[in-house]
């Protein structure tokens, strides 16, 4: 079978060839083989592929190597929140869960439909699992009440992939923030969520690699009626890293909140794509993306409102993406798209991208504010935006953390 | 069916039409009847006409290029484009769907068998001077009635009548040229390429394929190979156009493909307004036109140029109709450089077109203006590309796009900034209106910022006809399909102020056409 695989990737890389071996050595899984051949069917995506024009991971991975700067420390407060950790090797829960949160780790992979639209997400779901880890971990959330679920991804290795998913019942609500720590250098996560009517999700995205790291987050997202998902993301990129979000509308009312912030300096790459599918009528799409981006960095966001017909109508969303260019020799991509079959819906797209305004640093620096200073103002102000729908436990965090990369 | 590219979005919607409760069924099926009767370019002319051998092979080329007594080097020039497109794909990204095209079903020269270039408007068959004369084009009025031979003009007789001179392209070979003589007074060379590989070899020389290189695509490397006639214009240092330029195309034989290839070159502080025009009969069978046009603007030189598409579309089931993928690309060489499109699409079964301009020169400018209007089972994927390389150089891209029927109508535009080009600024908004809902608008911008101190704006919407518009319409007696007429005409309104006059008038009554029978 790994012969056959190691053919199947057209011409592989040599870390294609070490994710082949790695695929080589789970258990044999129809599931598994499935989910890998969607990842052989292109290998590592590359520029070539249009969504991947500018986030090229056959050209920035070239082996499976332990990078040598260590994973970041987690900005995000853990007090009152259940931490689960995810390392190369290893996999740690709490104990006990509270009534309202059931965990189940699995040993064997879930069947993982659409997989050939993510690439990395089924690369992620093909080689989660082995050793302590779980081939799936899943979460099913029956309270409105549940504690912020805290995950963790960290420590030093080759490579950490993980697959979890979450079933969130109807009425419950599931707060949950991720850290992605670095220290691997290729990290890839799949994380699947099952919204049911009424259901609530806040999820929040904190995102911090070395410039060696290649990382890959992959979200998929189902909304049941009337469910609605926040989510924020704030990502200061890699080598490569990649934060991919999935959202399909499956029932009508629902609502998504759909944020990000990228803060790309010099050697990092952040990318930014979403893909929201406007499967049932009536259902509301609030996107806005911020990037700033220093000398040597980039900044990529590739947004899509798909509304089909027929079940598309009465959509209402609005897609923005402002990026500020804090230097020169910044670049900043983005394609902001709409596809639409349904004639009686609203949906608007924005796309900005610039320096700093003149006036307004002038008027700083005559204050006696230091340039640099002064650019951090304006430019947190700019970001914060962005972040202002996160998890009240994390938000300031974020906030802090933007300043400190701003002024630094 | 083999399809290319595209979505899957559609292939439910194969069967009947649904229509709506509230429309009458006899409304729609009176509308969909008066679409394809609608087109009045329609009708075939029958003349004698030579072929080349059918298919494509380097014979072929060697045959077009003998036709048109053509130097060695061109058709050296034609052999290596060819050698190139063996080897290439069809690109399949664009988002329209159509049966795999036979490369050897077509004929790839076809012309009038009296000859391709008259010497006198007299001379030129009647058939095809009636064909022109129907299409609203009379050609031998034009030159008759403003006097061509000797007849000078006092200034003021010169802005009393605005003047077009039109070089007309009957498949694969130019027919006519008007006021030649009167262009060459002010040093503007006028005519069809196929002449001016002979009297200006240098010229065509120095700038063919120099905007869009022999193997750019698939379809200008096509078009590279076995280009048959286009226009060639070249407006000296300083000189100021002294009347709108014009190209009208016209496809008219059974299994023809036509590829033609414009030039134009503005020279130092020169000025020039080019129209282009293009119709073909209504034919059960796809025909292909892959053109290329290439644009070059020297210092402080201004091209604009507007397209009125009226291409065959296909009737309303989708069969026959215009393959429409066509190459444009204009190059702002030279500093202060202008370089302005506009285009009225609204013909074609597919369209697959996106007019460029390349931003070289220091404070150069593009602009794009379009209107895309697409109906029954009509595709577009059209939009412009802004490359900006100079310093402070400017764009600004308008793009109206209007989707009826079952149709598909795609906006696609790269806005690229180079890190050299400091402090550039580009402009854009697409908009988009959805009539009926069974149709499809899409965007896709691609965005490229590798400047800081450049700053990029878009925006874009989709939105359906407002029904307050409509109603305050209504109420003031105005009939359903007149109003959705005059909104729409409001919505496009910005593009169509940069359309020269003459033309203006023709795509409003253009646009009129298409959209009857879509409401709903």
């Amino acid at each position: 079978m790994t012969t056959a695989l190691r053919d199947f990737i057209k011409n592989p890389t040599a870390a294609e060839l070490e994710l082949v071996a790695r695929y080589g050595m789970q258990p044999e899984d129809a599931r598994r083989e499935r989910a890998f051949l969607a990842f052989a069917e292109t290998g590592l995506p590359h520029r070539r592929m249009e969504g991947w024009k500018w986030t090229d991971f056959k050209a920035a991975l070239k082996a499976l190597e332990t990078p040598a700067a260590a994973s970041a420390k987690d900005p995000l407060p853990d007090d009152g929140a259940l931490v689960f950790r995810f390392t190369p090797k290893g996999f740690e829960a709490p104990a006990k869960l509270p009534d309202g949160i059931r965990m189940v780790v699995q040993p064997g992979v879930q069947a993982f439909p659409g997989a050939e639209d993510v690439p990395m997400g089924a690369l992620a779901a093909a080689l989660a699992g082995g050793g302590k880890r779980p081939a799936t971990l899943a979460f099913e959330i029956t309270s409105s009440e549940a504690p912020r679920l805290h995950f963790v991804f960290e420590g030093a290795g080759e490579a950490s992939f993980a697959r979890i998913v979450f079933l969130v019942r109807s009425g419950a609500s599931l707060t949950l923030t991720e850290s992605y720590l670095g220290g691997a250098g290729l990290t890839a996560s799949v994380l699947e969520f099952d919204l049911e009517r009424g259901a609530k999700l806040n999820r929040t995205i904190f995102q911090r690699g070395g410039a060696g790291e290649a990382l890959a987050v992959t979200g998929i997202a189902h909304l049941g009626a009337e469910a609605e998902m926040t989510q924020t993301t704030l990502a200061f990129g890699a080598k490569v890293a990649r934060m991919e979000t999935r959202v399909v509308h499956q029932a009508s009312g629902s609502k998504l909140n759909l944020n990000a912030a990228y803060l790309s300096g010099k050697g990092f790459h952040a990318d930014i794509t979403t893909n929201v599918r406007h499967g049932a009528p009536s259902c509301v799409t609030r996107q806005l993306t911020k990037g700033a981006v220093l000398d040597g960095g980039t900044g990529v966001f590739q947004g899509k409102f798909f509304v089909p017909r027929k079940t598309g109508q009465h959509t209402d969303a609005d897609m923005q993406h402002q990026a500020l260019l804090l230097e020169d020799g910044a670049q900043v991509f983005a394609k902001p798209e709409l596809e639409i079959y349904a004639d009686d819906v609203e949906c608007a797209h924005g796309n900005t991208c610039g320096a700093l305004d003149d006036a307004q640093m002038f008027y700083l620096r005559q204050r006696g504010i230091p340039e640099t200073q002064a650019r951090a103002m304006l430019t947190e102000a700019f970001i914060a935006e962005a972040l202002g729908m996160a998890d009240e436990a994390v938000r300031d965090v974020l906030l802090a953390e933007a300043q400190n990369w701003l002024s630094s | 069916m083999d399809c290319c590219g595209g979505t899957t979005e559609h292939e439910d919607d194969c069967g009947e039409v649904k229509v709506k409760d509230s429309i009458d069924a006899k409304t729609v099926e009176a509308a969909k009847a008066l679409e394809s009767e609608n087109y009045s370019a329609g009708f075939a002319t029958t003349i004698e006409t030579d072929f080349a051998p059918k298919g494509l092979s380097e014979d072929t080329i060697r045959y077009i290029s003998a036709a048109k007594n053509e130097p060695e080097w061109l058709l050296e020039w034609r052999l290596k484009a060819y050698e190139r497109w063996l080897t290439m794909e069809e690109p399949t990204w664009a988002m329209v769907r159509y049966p795999k095209i036979d490369y050897q079903a077509y004929y790839y020269y076809a012309a009038p068998k009296a000859g391709a270039k008259y010497a006198s408007i007299d001379d030129v068959p009647k058939e095809i001077l009636e064909t022109y004369e129907k299409l609203g084009i009379p050609l031998r009025e034009a030159e008759v009635l403003l006097g061509v031979e000797g007849a000078v003009e006092t200034a003021a007789e010169g802005r009393e009548k605005p003047r077009v001179a039109v070089d007309a392209v009957f498949d694969s070979v130019s027919v006519a040229t008007t006021f030649r003589k009167e262009l060459q007074k002010a040093g503007v060379i006028f005519m069809s390429i196929s002449e001016a590989v002979h009297e200006y070899p240098d010229l065509v020389k120095k700038y063919l394929g120099t905007v869009v290189p022999q193997s750019d695509n698939f379809f200008a490397t096509l078009n590279s190979a076995v280009f048959s006639d286009g226009t060639f214009v070249y407006i000296p240092k300083g000189v100021r156009c002294p009347m709108e330029l014009s190209t009208y195309f016209r496809m008219n034989a059974e299994n023809t493909g036509q590829f033609e290839r414009t030039l134009i070159v503005a020279d130092e502080a020169a000025y020039v307004s080019y129209l282009e025009g293009c119709t073909a009969p209504m034919r059960d069978e796809n025909q292909l036109h892959a053109a290329v046009v290439e644009l070059v603007a020297l210092e402080d030189a201004e091209i604009k140029y507007s397209t009125v598409q009226n291409w065959w579309p296909g009737d309303e089931d989708g069969k026959g109709g215009i393959f429409n993928f066509v190459t444009k690309r204009g190059d702002c060489r030279g500093d202060r450089s202008k370089i302005s499109w506009t285009q009225v699409e609204t013909g074609s079964a597919v369209t697959w077109k996106y007019p460029s301009c390349i931003l070289r020169g220091d404070d150069s400018v593009g602009e794009f203006y379009s209107i895309a209007v697409t109906n029954g089972r009509q595709q577009a994927d059209t939009g412009t590309k802004m490359i900006h390389l100079g310093k402070r150089t400017k764009s600004r891209i308008i793009s109206k796009g209007i989707s009826a029927g079952k149709s598909d109508n795609t906006y696609r535009g790269l806005v690229s900034v180079n890190r050299k080009a400091v402090n550039a600024r580009n402009f854009t908004q697409c908009d988009s209106l959805l009539i009926g809902e069974k149709c499809g608008a899409h965007t896709i911008p691609y965005v490229e910022n590798r400047c800081a101190s450049a700053q990029l704006e878009h925006e874009a919407t989709t939105t359906k006809l407002s029904e307050d518009q409509l109603f305050y319409a209504r109420q003031r007696g105005i009939a359903e399909e007149d109003a959705v007429a005059l909104l729409v005409n409001g919505f496009v309104r910005d593009v169509l102020q940069h359309l020269p006059m003459e033309f203006a008038v023709e795509a409003q009554s253009l646009l009129k056409v298409s959209l009857e029978g879509s409401v709903g």
